[in-house]
């Protein structure tokens, strides 16, 4: 199959190789892929409970976007270089857990929720971000947000226990 | 000193013989269970630090003062901590003993006691004060930042060190 190639080949790169050999590789690249999970799960998690009306009710919803979005997508960026980094050590053994397929199905419909979110209610934001309640869809999105990344954490913890150990 | 140390394991023996120690080690599902609500308040406490020592820093966060923001995150900031420290010590039961001489975790629980203090007490001040000097606010925004980053390093740390110390006494 393709993706068995794919997965063979990324293994035997040089990149792949060095992730699983090095000594301090795996552990300093996991270490900065959790630690920059405070700054990418903490401002999710303020995001969607601003639209959930639960925290920083007092700031319209537009100006968190703004304010948070860049640490937000620059921390995304470290957690996917980080990722692919941690994958590329053993793509076989990980592709083969069923909570790295379910983490990974877990991060698309979050992605898809954005979008979703970005095309429909966010389009509009100027209408009602300044009305005392959030739209019920605001907080559909907020709701689904918070069980949808949840998840990733949790289906990535799982990885760890459903590998052999080291 | 000495009497502090016997107490401490002494402490950390109760605890793997406690209820919560047992029950949860003798679970295949509890512990990974416990820990994602570690990891999901460390998250959001991680992200309101950062959101607010930035704000100490300079960083604007639309028309809110660092006062108006702490103000309204403080609730949310201490129910992260209450939820770390009860999940923390349902993780700990599990293992207390070897957690005790496990030189990460001791560095974790000291950097967690002057990281709760500073937070409780001087950080907590500079937030609430917004005629604090510049310096001033931007030096409580470092050590806050130093603090909670030396939980976090030895709470990673913790897993290498044991894996670690067993392979020694497993060769």
């Amino acid at each position: 199959m393709m993706l068995d190639g794919a997965l063979v080949w990324l293994h035997d790169t040089a990149f792949g190789t060095l992730i699983r050999e090095s000594t301090w590789g795996e552990p300093v690249i996991e270490t900065i892929h959790v630690l920059t999970l405070t700054v990418f799960l903490g401002f999710v998690i303020l995001l969607d409970l601003r639209l959930l009306d639960l925290a920083l009710r007092r700031t319209p919803v537009s100006m968190v976007f703004r304010q948070l979005n860049p640490w937000l997508f620059g921390a995304f960026a470290i957690m996917l270089l980080t990722g692919i980094s941690l994958f590329a050590g053993d793509p076989v053994l990980f592709y083969g857990t069923i909570f790295f397929k379910l983490k990974m199905i877990m991060l698309l419909a979050a992605a898809l929720n954005v979008v979703v979110f970005n095309l429909t209610l966010g389009r509009r934001l100027m209408q009602w971000e300044r009305l005392p309640v959030t739209p019920a869809g605001a907080k559909l999105t907020g709701a689904l947000s918070l069980v949808l990344w949840i998840s990733v954490v949790a289906c990535g913890r799982g990885i760890a226990y459903v590998l052999p150990p080291p | 000193m000495h009497a502090l140390a016997i107490w401490t394991l002494d402490f950390c023996r109760w605890c793997n013989g406690s209820f919560f120690g047992h029950t949860i080690r003798d679970s295949a599902w509890l512990f990974p269970f416990v820990e994602v609500f570690h990891l999901l308040a460390l998250g959001l406490l991680g992200g309101i630090l950062v959101m607010l020592n930035l704000s100490l820093m300079g960083v604007r966060f639309g028309h809110a003062s660092t006062r108006e923001l702490a103000r309204e995150l403080r609730p949310w900031l201490r129910g992260c901590i209450v939820v770390m420290l009860l999940s923390g010590f349902l993780l700990f039961s599990t293992e207390a003993v070897k957690l005790y001489g496990n030189w990460a975790f001791q560095l974790k629980m000291i950097c967690l006691l002057l990281a709760l203090l500073f937070t409780a007490t001087l950080h907590r001040r500079v937030l609430d004060r917004p005629k604090t000097g510049a310096p001033v606010r931007a030096l409580t925004a470092l050590v806050s930042l130093l603090l909670w980053l030396g939980v976090g390093l030895g709470g990673r740390a913790i897993g290498y060190v044991t894996t670690a110390a067993s392979a020694v006494a497993g060769s």
